[in-house]
């Protein structure tokens, strides 16, 4: 990742302490808002991925040389235009901006104001408030650094009179990590689901044998380092982090805590998943990881008993396990750091919070599955709903994201821009259909695109039939087809053309076309860069439909 | 003494303290540069519970120059 660091104080050691990441610093310290708004100064040919400004509330104040709060506050309003034009100006790089710690500059009697207090607040107040605006800008909370050490430790006279370094050696330590924490978010995903032990980790004791009075989980006293705790698992949902449990319990004890126990903070709802019995608590976790279809290398498990986190560690390594708090009154802080670690998140998005809704509902769709007889109940007992329509103005952007992205279920994997969408909107010969999906469990979205094209008066052909993942093996492509087959029959076309182009991901769309009825299958000719060659079946429609599979969803025209 | 000054030294310039000796000098270490000088006195200081004059700074090429501050009280 290509950084960008600009200050108004000598930042070479903190860059160097910057690992993992092409770490550039711009502009002398006198310099940088020549740098930040010059659209081609040194900072900006260096064509940052992410800019770091970052502030010494001393030097600006004292460059502002005005002891009142009018004076310094008009100044930093100034630097603000400044990051505010930059920030519009390159949209695609993010910008952090460090919130401000202002040591007293002036002596002054216990009467008189401190103007740099004030000056603190309206900086992170102006500060704030243009990150809510600006979508690439981001508030660096340097000021917390100084907070949880302490000055003393933050900066550092001597550094600063031998070689105009303002930090400390724990200060720059502390900003490095940070500064390197966003860097790595920028480039890989952090984990996305916690497993969380619940005797003496949810709440103090065994609930099997002290009861659900008798185990530690209050608003006051002791028991509340479990509901603080809870708490933050709470928030943590929040950020967009998906929540299961795994317990040696009986399900009947560890359900009557969470109905009734007035200071849980966590409902059983906010779980994709709990695995309450006594097998060995790696082979739960393997098995969340199979029926919420993640990766256990997305993991992170949390337990109080060594015994159990070794054996997690050892049988599934790709899992982070944690070490517990030795004393547990540090458990929220707990949290908060692995919060930092794991899940730490620029921005959570509406998106984010859906995902674990998401996740959760094809929990409960997995859950119903395995406890179906057969497929069929399965699908039955799902209520799916498809709703399938022409592609309207909204929907081509979603359109043309489905052929750009979707590689499983795609017969033809041919990939289209938005304008193609609406070539094909605007032609006589081509039909483009969308169906979105929704179930008992929730609403899927717009997840089917079929694109089909009048080949002849009596003949069409499916130029592209696709369908995200996200609903794959409920056999809706089948609904659908069935579908358009009889919307095709009805306007007088006979002949249906279905192609099946194999890639090295598309067999699932092959399995399709297999399972289609009545076709008469050709061998294009080989494709020289690819190897391989598309299939062709020519269904006869006066015979039927070639959909075999029965119909179970409700398909509704739009 | 001099083997934890030669760790803290090391561990400041990021390389191994094997590549250390009491009379390396600044010049045998490609990072040892004006602002690594900085962090060492910094790193020594916050190990060794000692101040290192502002003036005598710059005067500290060698390794060995190091031990008289290593301990409190006047050198």
């Amino acid at each position: 990742m290509k950084a960008a660091l600009i200050s108004n104080v000598n930042v070479e050691s903190l860059a160097r302490r910057i690992e993992g990441h092409e770490v550039f610093i711009a502009g002398g310290y006198g310099a940088w808002t020549q740098e930040l708004a010059n659209p081609s100064s040194d900072l900006w040919s260096f064509d940052p991925s992410a800019v770091f400004l970052l502030l010494d509330g001393a030097e600006l104040a004292l460059k502002a040389g005005d002891a009142s709060f009018e004076g310094l506050a008009a100044a930093l309003d100034e630097h603000l235009s400044w990051i505010q034009g930059a920030a519009e100006s390159h949209p695609s790089a993010k910008i952090f901006v460090s919130t401000l710690d202002v040591p007293r500059q002036w002596l002054r009697s216990l009467k008189s104001r401190v103007a740099e207090r004030h000056v603190e607040h309206h900086w992170y107040a102006r500060l704030t408030a243009l990150s809510e605006a600006l979508p690439n800008m981001y508030a660096f909370d340097v000021k917390a650094i100084v907070e949880t050490i302490g000055r003393p430790q933050f900066y550092s006279a001597k550094r600063w009179y031998v070689g105009g370094m303002r930090y400390g050696i724990q200060g720059e330590k502390d900003l490095a990590r940070e500064m390197t924490r966003m860097l790595d978010v920028l480039v890989r995903a952090g984990k996305k689901l916690l497993v969380l032990d619940l005797d003496h980790t949810l709440w103090g004791g065994i609930v099997g044998e002290d009861g659900i009075n008798g185990i530690a989980l209050s608003a006051t006293g002791p028991g509340a380092r479990y509901k603080d705790f809870q708490r933050r698992v709470r928030q943590l949902k929040e950020l967009g982090v998906i929540l299961a449990v795994v317990s040696k319990n009986n399900e009947a004890d560890v359900l009557e805590v969470f109905d009734k126990h007035p200071d849980m903070v966590l409902r059983k709802d906010d779980f994709a998943m709990m695995k309450v019995n006594w097998a060995p608590k790696p082979q739960n976790i393997a098995e969340l990881a199979q029926d919420l279809d993640l990766g256990t290398d997305s993991f992170v498990f949390i337990d109080d008993n060594p015994v159990e986190r070794e054996a997690v560690r050892s049988a599934l390594p790709d899992v982070v396990v944690p070490e517990f708090p030795a004393d547990t009154c540090d458990l929220p802080q707990f949290l908060e750091q692995i919060q930092r670690d794991h899940f730490f998140v620029l921005a959570a998005t509406e998106e984010d919070r859906k995902r674990t809704e998401t996740y959760l509902q094809n929990a409960k769709r997995s859950v119903e599955r395995n406890a179906a007889g057969s497929v069929e109940e399965f699908l039955a007992a799902l209520k799916t709903k498809i709703t399938l329509g022409r592609v309207t103005d909204d929907d081509v952007a979603r359109a043309a994201q489905l052929t750009q992205k979707t590689n499983q279920f795609n017969l033809t994997t041919r990939r289209y821009t938005e304008q193609d969408v609406q070539r094909f909107r605007n032609s006589r010969d081509y039909s483009v259909y969308l169906a979105s999906v929704s179930d008992k469990y929730g609403d899927n979205g717009k997840v089917l695109l079929a694109i089909v094209h009048k080949v002849g008066n009596d003949t069409a052909e499916l130029d592209t039939f696709l369908m995200s993942c996200r609903v794959m093996g409920r056999f809706i492509e089948d609904q659908v087809l069935d579908h358009l087959v009889r919307e095709l029959r009805g306007s007088g076309v006979s002949k249906l053309l279905v192609h099946y182009t194999p890639t090295k991901k598309n067999p699932p769309a092959k399995a399709f076309c297999e399972r289609l009825q009545g076709g008469v299958a050709t061998h294009g000719a080989q494709d020289p860069q690819q190897g391989t060659a598309t299939t062709t079946w020519t269904f006869d429609l006066t015979q039927g439909s070639p959909v075999t599979t029965p119909a179970y969803a409700e398909i509704m025209s739009r | 003494m001099e083997q934890r000054l030669i760790k803290v030294i090391a561990a400041a310039l990021g390389v191994d303290a094997s590549t250390l000796k009491l009379d390396t000098t600044a010049d045998d270490v490609a990072a040892w540069d004006s602002v690594a000088q900085v962090n060492i006195v910094s790193e020594i200081e916050a190990e060794f519970g000692v101040s290192i004059p502002i003036e005598k700074i710059a005067e500290i090429h060698r390794i060995r120059e190091f031990l008289p501050y290593l301990t409190k009280g006047p050198s």
